[in-house]
């Protein structure tokens, strides 16, 4: 009964989450622009002047940089819902959220749920065009990739609370993640494989290995079978993907379960 | 004139007050010339691009001024959500003196914050004359202007932050990839084959491909970019065009919040 009691508490912050996610209508329409520009621009244009390089490591570059900026466009709308809580905060919203029968945990992890979940929806129907360009050669090593991003969106957008809260300021949230969306992408295998980043500057292919978005977008790469230059074996990159996860959606809990109360939003 | 001095020692003030946020821009860029272009000389092709790294730099310095020409916007919006543009509609001069100084004062606060990326295009590509240093300066000021424009029409006519950070990043996108800042005039022909031509004209009218070219007809020291007045009439037009654009908007929008 308690059990039963505290899932659907659970539930209705998820389920609120993704209420005020559906009412950003027009964000939601710029955010596929966008992710139309990545494809439809950069990564034809660049396609084009990797060409060779893309050949010497067996991979189709427009496949590639197409799988990679799924991966980015997950990452940065799991990110969002820590803009949502600065948007509460300052409207006021956020107090009344801490006095509702629901404890600080439930709330905490249902707002993780939530904005994961709310980003797979977002993602879903331009996962079928890029299901589309790149094809299926495997479909349970697909549906091993889907579970392993549940896992990615849950963790980052767990991250982006963690972080939002651990602020508590909007301007310093908008920094700090701009940075990190800066240097999380750019060392990750997310637009350039590993052999590249190696042959450029070996740290940078060391820092990548351990990137969640490396695993991520391996993982995706190795589901769809765009997979010339996958670098981990994909049990490896499913544990790194669930160690991130297990450390934003549960460890981070205890941290942030503390910074809720007491104001301090700026 | 006075009072447009005045708006614009205002937003320098908020520029150094925003130091961490122009730290976390600094970063940004950095890590795209020192990972990513660096990567990607690794990648480019070299009948294309004979290294892409110093190919990218010039176009670094348009990327930077076009980020912190922006942030007046982010003030801007904000202002408006907090309500403080009451504070300063309120104060001793007209409206359009208020709008003119802020579009001003973006685009200056983007050139202050250019130049250590420029100094940088000096010391790793080439120094050039000084009728051609103040060439550069010329047209990256008429950019950052329009720039400047261009973020506070945004600002005015968003009414939340995540609006006008998407509406920023859908802008970037599209002023970015359909330029040459990242990539070479010629490569982006390739759009002409996949039914993209109207793309590929954009590009060739867009403010950021004549200014990164023109800073590169400088310093490259290359046959394939050569000097054109008609790169700084480009920039001019669009300069002017969003200059007036923002002026108008903020000081009309403003009134209706």
């Amino acid at each position: 009964m308690g059990a039963a009691l505290g899932f659907r508490k659970l539930w209705l912050v998820v389920e609120r989450d993704l209420r005020m996610f559906i009412q950003y209508k027009f964000l939601l329409i710029l955010r596929g622009i966008w992710f139309v520009a990545q494809v439809t621009l950069f990564g034809l244009i660049v396609n084009k002047m990797v060409q060779e390089a893309a050949a010497e490591v067996s991979i189709n570059y427009f496949q590639y940089y197409v799988a990679g900026v799924t991966i980015i466009t997950l990452y940065s709308t799991a990110m969002f819902i820590g803009y949502d809580i600065f948007e509460e905060a300052e409207h006021g919203v956020f107090e009344y959220l801490l006095t509702l029968p629901v404890s600080r945990r439930e709330l905490v992890m249902g707002r993780s749920i939530g904005g994961g979940l709310r980003s797979f929806i977002y993602v879903g129907p331009l996962l079928l065009v890029v299901l589309f360009i790149l094809g299926v050669s495997n479909p349970i090593y697909l549906l091993v990739a889907f579970a392993s991003l549940f896992l990615f969106a849950f963790g980052v957008s767990g991250m982006s609370i963690t972080i939002a809260v651990a602020m508590k300021s909007g301007d310093k949230y908008d920094i700090l993640i701009g940075v990190l969306d800066a240097l999380i992408v750019r060392l990750s295998t997310t637009m350039y494989p590993t052999f590249y980043m190696q042959r450029a500057m070996p740290a940078y292919a060391s820092i990548a290995n351990f990137n969640p978005l490396t695993f991520a977008s391996d993982l995706f790469r190795w589901g769809t079978g765009v997979e010339g230059a996958l670098q981990f074996s994909p049990l490896l990159a499913i544990l790194g993907l669930f160690i991130f996860f297990f450390a934003f959606t549960f460890v981070g809990v205890v941290f942030y379960e503390r910074r809720l109360e007491g104001g301090g939003w700026q | 004139m006075k009072a447009i001095l005045h708006i614009i020692e205002y937003d320098f003030r908020n520029f150094f007050r925003y130091r961490w946020f122009v730290i976390g821009l600094i970063a940004m860029n950095l890590a795209d010339l020192f990972i990513s272009a660096v990567v990607f000389t690794q990648m480019a092709s070299t009948s294309i691009v004979v290294n892409y790294f110093r190919f990218f730099a010039p176009g670094l310095a348009v990327v930077g001024l076009f980020a912190s020409a922006f942030m007046i916007g982010r003030e801007i919006n904000m202002e408006v959500r907090r309500e403080i543009h009451h504070y300063l509609l309120s104060l001793p001069m007209t409206r359009t003196e208020l709008a003119i100084g802020r579009v001003l004062a973006g685009g200056l606060r983007g050139m202050l914050y250019m130049t250590p990326l420029l100094i940088t295009n000096f010391l790793v590509l080439h120094f050039p004359t000084l009728p051609q240093l103040l060439l550069i300066l010329l047209t990256l000021l008429l950019l950052a202007i329009g720039i400047s424009g261009v973020s506070i029409s945004i600002a005015v006519s968003t009414t939340s932050f995540e609006k006008f950070v998407t509406a920023r990043g859908v802008v970037y996108y599209m002023l970015f990839f359909c330029s040459s800042v990242f990539y070479p005039l010629s490569v982006i022909q390739v759009l002409s084959a996949k039914g993209l031509a109207p793309l590929v004209a954009f590009a060739q009218v867009n403010p950021l491909t004549n200014g990164s070219d023109l800073i590169r007809s400088f310093l490259l020291n290359s046959p394939e970019y050569v000097f054109s007045p008609l790169m700084l009439l480009n920039v001019a037009v669009f300069s002017v065009i969003f200059a007036f654009l923002a002026t108008f908007a903020y000081s009309k929008i403003l009134l209706r919040h």
